[in-house]
């Protein structure tokens, strides 16, 4: 919203000097957020009223024109490439030295003269975007030109002068005013800028006018919910046309186009107190019978701007006997509008429900500066205000209008004002600081609280205008005095708190570590990726799309999915970065949503439950040289184990998932659990991502792993002072047995034989087809005294008849 | 013998005096002092044939020479190594700029994780719980339990995806979502953040994302009031961006808070004189924090005349950008390795 510095200087007696910078700065600390202060005039000097004498076209450029611009005391040649370039056209003209903005940018640029295309220019006609006027005079099209034509403007006449622009404008983040709907006009910031600056604010004067009676006006109201009040009255004798200067120098001030007096009078209105308002065309009403009602179900409605709408049941409308002549709040109609041949109006001055209108405004995608104030809710008592106003308004400057209804009020509404109970010591309690009670007590009244005192507690009634669901409880009084009192004063202090340690988050602990192995030990790289999929993603895993949850409303169509597994986005991380890399490493820490497994209570008090969310470890592993890149993917398990230090186990595993190479795939357990799995990617899925290479896989739950996690036990043990001998065993076995059944039956051996350790495996056509050779470092040791050579050698003749005898094993000899 | 001695004393300390290489020296050595045929060695030998009182005598001059033939020559040992590793370490020469080879590559944390985990250990050292909670939340918790019903305007603040099938269930659109969850099972008094990821559905751009991350903070004990909110905050900026980083409020409106502030520092770029990030104003808004709504409270089961509280939340991806200079924000979910590589 923009807010003009002198239409709020109207409404109060600012201290002298008081700049629109400083009004701005102390808005953004108490109230606001305001975007920007644009001094109108700024910059423009050396920018004058033009008048286009001649134009020819330029010799070398198709696109330019060379123009004779009368500038009063001379006449400059000035080559303009304006697409609405005429004769007698005035311009705001910059001369040479002028400050303009190229093309609308940022900076400014000193214009010098120069030779275009070899014809040269003595100045520049500008748009109203190259001298900061865009928001005055909006670009209809890209290479428009100012076109000043039409106002009685003086040759040669500085263009801030001629245009009047000594105003400031404050831009307002709309957003930031979403909970105030006592500041959507001029005369609500005024207030706030009073109690600002502790200045009193002037009334809102309005004239007051004689009802007339040359027709009787009757509104119902059939939703008196959506609509607690509706004020209408007729005016006869109005010549619509182009309003006064002043009404639209105001306008334009804040970004409104002009468009005629009536229109015009309703948008000053609304931009003065914040209270929209309506204009009907009496003679394109089909009664004198307002009815303000339900749309049925699939009403068509044609709105001012023509874009045809179809209504649904829960829309307000504004209808004659006929037909809808409104949508409450929103827009009006295209049939019932103020033209140039209107005569008679009715005026519309009404309150609406804010959800209603948010609602109606959303379905149909109409935002309106007018559904922009409803939907925030509007004080009730506005409406006459505002209707007084318009009236005065038409009264003045159609000089044969007058008043020829009753006034209609129909109204349903009352207002929960208070009394609000604000002692002293509360607000001390909340904000940490005396705040002197004289003190508060200005600041309350300045905003329009009415206040009684009883010693310690202010009573405090609601002003009109911040009733509703603004302020409704003593903690709103509490903010509203400590922001104008200013945050900045209030002071700090630390709390104190006991020193008791928080409680740890195992999760959270696991997920650090475990990235923390992975990129330091094991040189992986973290990545984010979205939690959401697409059919083709699931399509290309393999996975069954029914066991995944989906968007109602997705932002693009391609992802509807939420991501059951983080494989898929890793995989085209993979795929994206395989160009540039012959290695990558990456892994992702995450949470998953799995469709019919439960997690969280959804409520407080109901059984239902959400789905379950569990955040996974998945690290993925290629190297275009590594075939088998299975081994990879477990050394990252071992090594994340290892420094967690966790017992953990392999096993092989016959279920398997389609994506998963099924004879490099293991599941890896802990405490008892299956906490994850090691695989290589199918090469089929693989391709399907667009990819050629071997993908080594790793997948943990963390959530599972950080539940069942047992940190294992290191009992001491005392270090035998008598020394280890260590023999190596070799053999050949059929590449079934696995190192796991070896380790198990060899620690059962004998009680010499400490430590088994592999330390090599080979598998070539030369051992022969499905054969491995495999070997192991076996470390004998006794604890109370040193070992004979036959001892070692009888317990390592007993390895190798258990290897032979039950694993078929060809000892090497 | 004693002439003898003293002969062998005087040629052999001028032998060991002209050496002028190690190489000789250990001859030298040899031919004095070799365990067979050394010169001294068989003199001393010969001393076992005298009388004792002989033995007496010729042994103290022995011994004596001795030991000044054996510390000359410790000395030409020392003196000649001295010049020989001059030598040899200019041959032993490195080039200490090259890697160490072969090349061992470490991985890269995420930025986020980066500035996530500095916030977390602060957040830690002040005694806050880390908590989590489900980012598919249902309805209530993400809106109607931190004051915002339905209907309410704030919801159209946040652009929310739903899901299918499920009118009430939805992805969170801020870490708030988790304070009445916390709030029900911890109780009062309570000190704990939230960091974690949430989702707006809205369109993306260099500024804006769909999914973004927060941390999100409560306090509530007896007595908290905005100058404890104030002061915690100060802190942990002044953590932050250094000491001398500036903290100022200003009033913004969230239903879950009243009052509500967003919390500005000293642009960290230009200390506050104005540049192209802070777009002039010499402030960076990094957070919004509030006194927690009494609502809110009720709704966690917290009597609010016995407990107050304050919450707060930070953006982190914007005090990622910050950090490190990002003008997009999409780069952070590219999983593009050239940008991962860098952290």
């Amino acid at each position: 919203m923009l807010i003009s510095f002198n239409w709020l200087s109207q409404y109060l007696q600012l201290p002298g000097g008081v700049t629109p910078e400083q009004v701005a700065e102390k808005l953004k600390l108490s109230t606001v957020e305001v975007e920007k202060v644009e001094r109108l005039g700024a910059n423009l000097e050396k920018i004058v009223i033009g008048k286009v004498l001649k134009m020819e076209k330029h010799p070398n450029a198709d696109k330019l024109l060379v123009c004779e611009v009368d500038i009063g005391q001379e006449k400059l040649q000035v080559v303009c490439g304006g697409s609405n370039v005429r004769e007698e056209m005035l311009v705001a003209l910059a001369k040479i030295g002028a400050k303009v903005r190229w093309h609308g940018e940022e900076e400014l640029v000193e214009l010098k003269s120069v030779a275009i295309r070899g014809v040269e220019s003595q100045g520049m006609i500008c748009a109203s975007t190259e001298i900061g006027l865009c928001k005055m005079f909006p670009l209809k099209e890209e290479k428009e030109i100012l076109d000043l034509s039409g106002r009685r403007l003086k040759i040669g006449a500085p263009l801030a002068d001629a245009l009047n622009l000594d105003d400031a404008i404050l831009e307002i983040d709309n957003k930031s005013l979403s909970h105030r709907p006592d500041l959507w006009g001029h005369y609500g910031i005024a207030r706030e800028v009073g109690a600002l600056f502790k200045t009193k604010l002037k009334g809102y004067s309005v004239g007051k006018f004689k009802k007339g009676n040359d027709f009787d006006l009757r509104v119902k109201v059939a939703e008196s919910k959506l609509c607690p009040r509706y004020m209408a009255v007729g005016i006869d004798g109005v010549t619509v046309g182009e309003s006064p200067s002043w009404l639209k120098q105001w306008l334009l001030a804040v970004g409104l186009r002009p468009i005629n007096n009536i229109v015009d009078i309703t948008n000053y209105v609304m931009l003065d107190l914040g209270q929209p308002m309506h204009a009907f065309d009496a003679a394109n009403l089909s009664s004198r019978q307002i009815i303000v009602r339900l749309a049925k179900d699939k009403e068509e409605f044609v709105t001012l701007d023509g874009e045809n709408c179809k209504l649904d049941s829960s829309m307000l409308v504004i209808a004659d006997e006929k037909q809808a002549v409104a949508l409450a709040g929103v827009m009006g109609g295209e049939a019932s509008g103020v033209s140039i041949n209107t005569k008679t109006i009715i005026f519309e001055s009404a309150n609406f429900d804010a959800v209603s209108i948010r609602q109606t405004s959303m379905k149909l995608g109409l935002r309106t500066e007018s559904s922009a104030r409803f939907e925030k809710g509007l004080d009730p008592s506005l409406c006459e205000l505002a209707l007084a106003k318009a009236v005065e308004l038409v009264l003045e400057i159609c000089p044969d209008a007058k008043v020829v209804s009753n006034v209609v009020d129909e109204a349903r509404w009352h207002l929960n004002r208070g009394i609000i109970e604000l002692s002293m010591e509360f607000l001390q309690k909340k904000l940490g600081v005396d705040i002197k009670q004289k003190e508060v007590e200005e600041i309350l009244k300045n905003l329009g609280f009415g206040l009684k005192a009883k010693k310690n507690i202010l009573n405090v009634t609601v002003p009109s205008w911040r009733s509703g669901k603004d302020i409704v409880m003593a903690e709103d009084l509490v903010e509203e005095i400590a922001r104008i009192y200013g945050f900045f004063n209030i002071p700090s202090q630390l709390p104190i708190f006991p020193i008791a340690p928080p409680e740890e988050n195992k999760l959270r602990n696991l997920e650090r570590r475990t990235a923390e192995t992975l990129v330091k030990e094991l040189g992986y790289t973290e990545v984010y990726n979205y939690s959401f999929v697409s059919t083709e993603q699931v399509k290309n895993l393999g996975d069954d799309l029914s066991k995944y949850i989906e968007l109602d409303n997705p932002l693009s169509k391609e992802k509807p999915f939420l991501r059951r597994h983080l494989l898929p986005n890793l995989l085209e991380n993979i795929k994206k970065n395989l160009e540039s890399y012959d290695e990558l490493k990456i892994f992702e820490i995450g949470k998953v949503f799995a469709a019919g497994e439960t997690g969280v209570r959804a409520e407080t008090n109901s059984d239902e439950l959400l789905p379950r969310q569990d955040t996974w470890l998945e690290t993925v592993f290629v190297n275009k040289k590594d075939n088998t890149p299975f081994w990879q993917a477990r050394r990252a398990a071992e090594t994340i184990f290892q420094s967690l230090n966790l017992e953990w186990q392999i096993a092989s595993l016959d279920k398997v998932c389609v994506w998963e190479h099924p004879t490099r795939l293991a599941i890896l357990s802990h405490n008892g659990k299956v906490v994850g799995v090691i695989h290589e990617l199918n090469p089929l899925t693989a391709n399907a991502f667009g990819i050629e290479s071997r993908i080594g896989v790793l997948k943990i739950n963390l959530s599972k792993l950080a539940e069942v996690m047992k940190e294992k036990i290191d009992v001491y043990k005392k270090v035998s002072v008598y020394p280890e001998m260590t023999r190596d065993v070799a053999f050949l076995v059929k590449k079934e047995i696995s190192h796991v059944e070896i380790i198990k039956t060899l620690s059962h051996v004998d009680q010499l034989l400490k430590k088994v350790e592999l330390f090599d495996v080979y598998a070539g056509d030369k051992l022969g087809i499905g054969k491995k050779s495999m070997a192991y470092h076996l470390i004998y040791c006794h604890q109370d005294r040193t070992l004979t050579t036959e001892e070692v050698n009888k317990a390592h003749d007993k390895v190798k008849t258990i290897l032979k005898s039950k694993f078929g094993a060809e000892v090497r000899e | 013998m004693l002439e003898q001695f003293k002969k062998i004393k005087s040629s052999a300390l001028s032998a060991i005096h002209l050496v002028k290489n190690l190489a000789d020296l250990e001859v030298l050595e040899n031919k004095l002092l070799g365990r067979k045929n050394g010169e001294l060695t068989g003199l001393l030998k010969g001393l076992k044939d005298l009388s004792s009182e002989e033995k007496r005598i010729v042994g103290q001059a022995a011994n004596d020479v001795k030991q000044a033939i054996e510390s000359a020559w410790a000395e030409k040992k020392l003196e000649l190594s001295r010049v020989e590793w001059v030598k040899s370490s200019e041959k032993e020469s490195v080039d200490v700029t090259q890697s160490a080879l072969p090349l061992s590559k470490c991985g890269h944390f995420h930025p986020i994780t980066l500035v996530k985990n500095k916030l977390e250990d602060l957040f830690i050292s002040m005694g806050f719980m880390v908590l989590d909670g489900p980012e598919l939340e249902s309805d209530y918790y993400n809106f109607t339990a931190v004051n915002i019903p339905a209907n309410h305007p704030a919801r159209d603040m946040q652009d929310t995806f739903y899901i299918k099938k499920h009118p009430n269930w939805l992805l969170r659109t801020q870490t708030s979502s988790v304070q009445v969850r916390a709030m029900q099972k911890y109780e009062a008094p309570m000190r704990a953040i939230v960091p974690g990821r949430c989702f707006r559905n809205e369109s993306t751009d260099a500024r804006h994302e769909h999914t973004l991350y927060q941390i999100e903070g409560v306090v509530i004990d007896h007595g908290i009031n905005f100058s404890n909110m104030k002061a915690v905050l100060e802190e942990v900026v002044k953590n932050l961006y250094g000491a001398e980083t500036k903290l100022r409020l200003r009033p913004k409106y969230y239903p879950f808070v009243e009052p509500g502030v967003n919390g500005e520092i000293t642009c960290v770029l230009c200390a506050g004189k104005g540049c192209r990030v802070c777009k002039q104003s010499g402030w960076l808004e990094i957070f919004g924090a509030g006194l927690i709504h009494p609502n809110v409270l009720k709704e966690g089961g917290i009597d609010s005349k016995k407990y107050q509280g304050f919450a707060f939340g930070f953006g982190l991806d914007r005090l990622v950008m910050l950090k490190y200079g990002i003008d997009e924000i999409r780069v952070l979910k590219s999983g593009e390795m050239k940008f991962l590589e860098q952290f």
